[in-house]
């Protein structure tokens, strides 16, 4: 139900409050909301929120860029709606109620207002948050990030009243939509200028109010290798950006089940539904606040080649998609990166990174790193497999360089001499891993995948790729299915490459 | 009877090499130049392992002090000035051979599209053409490099003539080769370090 709804002269709807009873397009909500109230259909806890629809920005347009004052009443219900649901209040020092405040065309466009966090702070709430996180460096950076963020898009410090920041952050949304850049990219892709955007309104919650509160990210399924169940990392009292940056140490999601049980059951739960609806591997961000589990966001995951073929190939066997879609979804060059040797992806996860650089000159390749080029030849003629490891490379490394499997460098981009001179012979090679990286590594066995720019701690089980493995093998059964005059034995990659020319062809 | 510093500091540009190879590099009679290399062995400055010679750590102390004896009499600050000089067409330098081994960051130059690689070529003429100059002031400032312009000028002329791979080709006298001893000569010269131009964003 939403409150225009509740208004029952009024023909337009205007505001709708997400509570996962509506059943409204992109092209009056916006993208975000459209989101939003896809999850809640789906029984899905998503931070209370409420959108103002495209309606109102063509209104405020008619109007000579003012606001109908009865919006500002619908508002106002709007709010106390979020305030009922979190136990939260709007401008209170006592649990504090903070919202975000983003734009949202039915798609997205650069040059609009983006996203203002965290709206809603003043001197009080910045004091009281500080004292319910603990953290007072953290309260005072959010209030820092929200005057930021608010001068930025809309042009003049915050007010101190919260009901003033909302209304001005609104009104700044819907002058966005004439900013010049708005402007020339609809005009360049002939999207219509009366089309508007909406503004979504949505509570905050926070991951660092205490012991039962913290933040995660988990993928439907293993992005790295595909495999089936859920995967994911939790961070305890972590607030938003802290696991997405790794600016703090996340843990493994067992962690949580560990903890909390029932938030644990409950997403995993959560996870499946946005897989089976979204139809593809899922990147879900969420919070707990307090003991309760809040669904921030879900996209389809970025994945690795191997991640990519295997999801694709079960899929199709749990009658997800159908083969037509899983060719689709892989590319020729995911299929090449099996094909060539690479390391083994499981095993690449839990070792450790001591180095990473610019990529010179590809391959992988397991040695010992040596770090004086008389000794790297001296030990190569005996058959160690060595890898030359230097600040920078000399004319008189040469000779060692062309006896190494692998070069390392501190210092030098892709065009350096150890980058031009490695890529003459084809030894794998890594530049500019910076000051003391490499050297410090003399005497250890480490595997390099320079494709990559990075040194693995160890040697590393490698891929050759030669083999198609079951997923590639039932790949190339549906290429055939599909194109029964191919040459069964053809390179897998170019047979894919032909199909996918054929659909683009065809559509 | 070639000077010391020459053959010592041949050797150590080139690592582990071969009298033969080394004959070449410096243009002198091939009998000669081994009979020569014999001498340092003898003198325990150079030591022969698999027909390849490499310098001992004596040799290496023994360049040293010639070559600081040798910057001694040097015009320091005209090589200083050439020295900068040579910085801008270093950074040329380096991105014809990334045109030349790289297509994009990630495409290696397959070589199969001949226009490409003549304009790379071209562009090579070019650059060589205006850098010898200043070549030949480096040389007026210190005679003991004049092996340079021949050398270069041999590895362009067999680009020119088809064999590219006197383009890049490490250990033979490719142009690359040839550029990367002449710079690791101007930074000796001008009493620096390769860790310090590294440092500084130079002679990468």
């Amino acid at each position: 139900m939403t409150l225009a709804e509740h208004r029952t002269n009024e023909t337009r709807t205007e505001l709708v409050v997400l509570d996962g009873t509506t059943d409204h397009d992109r092209e009056l909500i916006g993208g975000k909301a459209w989101s939003i109230q896809h999850m809640r259909a789906l029984g899905i806890s998503v931070p209370p929120a409420f959108v103002i629809t495209t309606e109102v920005c063509r209104e405020y347009y008619d109007n000579g860029r003012t606001v109908p004052p009865h919006i500002w009443e619908q508002v106002d219900d709007a709010i106390g709606h979020l305030e009922g649901q979190t136990g939260r209040r709007f401008g209170s020092s006592d649990r504090p109620l903070l919202v975000s405040v983003r734009s949202g065309a039915a798609s997205s466009m650069p040059g609009m207002m983006d996203t203002v966090l965290n709206l809603g702070m003043t001197d009080d709430i910045e004091a009281a948050l500080a004292e319910q996180s603990g953290d007072p460096a953290y309260a005072a950076d959010t209030r820092r990030r929200f005057g930021e963020q608010f001068a930025k898009v809309v042009g003049t410090p915050p007010p101190l009243d919260p009901r003033d920041q909302l209304h001005q952050a609104i009104r700044a949304v819907f002058d966005s939509w004439q900013s010049s850049r708005a402007v020339s990219y609809r005009a360049a892709r002939g999207i219509d200028d009366a089309g508007g955007t909406a503004v979504t309104v949505q509570a905050m919650v926070f991951g660092n109010l205490g012991a039962d509160s913290g933040t995660g990210v988990l993928f439907s399924r293993d992005p790295i290798t595909g495999a089936k169940g859920a995967y994911g990392e939790w961070l305890s009292r972590g607030q938003g950006e802290d696991v997405v940056s790794g600016r703090m140490d996340a843990v493994h999601l067992d962690v949580l089940a560990e903890s909390m049980p029932e938030i644990h059951r409950d997403l995993l739960a959560i996870s499946e539904t946005l897989e089976r609806s979204g139809r593809d591997m899922q990147d879900i961000e969420f919070t707990v606040e307090e003991g309760r589990l809040w669904l921030l966001q879900s996209r389809s995951a970025k994945r690795t080649p191997e991640a990519a073929v295997r999801c694709a190939v079960d899929m199709v066997g749990e009658g997800l998609i159908t083969e037509a879609e899983a060719l689709h979804r892989i590319t020729p060059d995911q299929v090449r990166a099996l094909q060539n040797p690479h390391l083994d992806t499981a095993a690449a996860r839990h070792a450790d990174m001591l180095a990473t650089g610019k990529p010179a000159s590809p391959g992988i390749r397991t040695g010992v790193v040596v770090v004086d080029p008389d000794e790297a030849e001296d030990l190569a003629d005996e058959g160690t497999d060595v890898i030359l490891g230097r600040q920078t490379t000399d004319p008189d490394d040469v000779a060692a360089m062309s006896v190494s499997v692998a070069v390392l460098t501190e210092f030098g981009g892709s065009t350096s001499h150890a980058a031009v001179v490695c890529r003459e012979m084809a030894v794998p090679c890594v530049v500019g891993c910076g000051a003391d990286t490499i050297t410090a590594l003399a005497g250890r066995t480490v595997t390099v995948d320079a494709g990559a720019g990075i040194v693995y701690d160890g040697a590393l089980p490698i891929v050759d790729g030669r083999h198609e493995d079951a997923a590639l093998s039932t790949v190339r059964r549906w290429l055939l299915d599909a194109h029964p005059a191919a040459d069964p034995a053809g390179d897998l990659a170019d047979l894919l490459d032909m199909h996918t020319r054929e659909e683009h062809t065809e559509s | 009877m070639t000077d010391q510093l020459t053959l010592l500091q041949a050797l150590r540009l080139k690592g582990r090499v071969r009298a033969s190879d080394l004959a070449e590099s410096l243009a002198i009679d091939g009998p000669v130049l081994t009979a020569e290399l014999d001498d340092l062995a003898a003198a325990g400055l150079a030591v022969e392992a698999n027909g390849r010679f490499k310098l001992t750590p004596a040799g290496r102390d023994r360049l040293s002090e010639l070559l600081d004896a040798e910057r001694a009499d040097l015009d320091t600050d005209a090589l200083t000035t050439a020295y900068e000089e040579f910085d801008s067409y270093n950074n040329e330098l380096k991105a014809l051979m990334a045109r030349w081994q790289l297509k994009d960051e990630s495409t290696p130059n397959d070589h199969t599209d001949a226009a490409y690689d003549a304009a790379v070529i071209a562009d090579l003429r070019a650059l060589h053409d205006a850098f010898t100059p200043l070549l030949t002031r480096i040389v007026g400032q210190a005679p003991r490099l004049d092996h340079y312009p021949i050398r270069f000028a041999s590895a362009l002329a067999k680009i020119e003539a088809g064999d590219t791979s006197w383009f890049a080709r490490p250990i033979a006298d490719s142009y690359h080769t040839v550029w990367f001893e002449l710079h690791e000569e101007l930074i000796g010269l001008t009493g620096r370090t390769r860790a310090a131009e590294a440092a500084a964003g130079r002679a990468l």
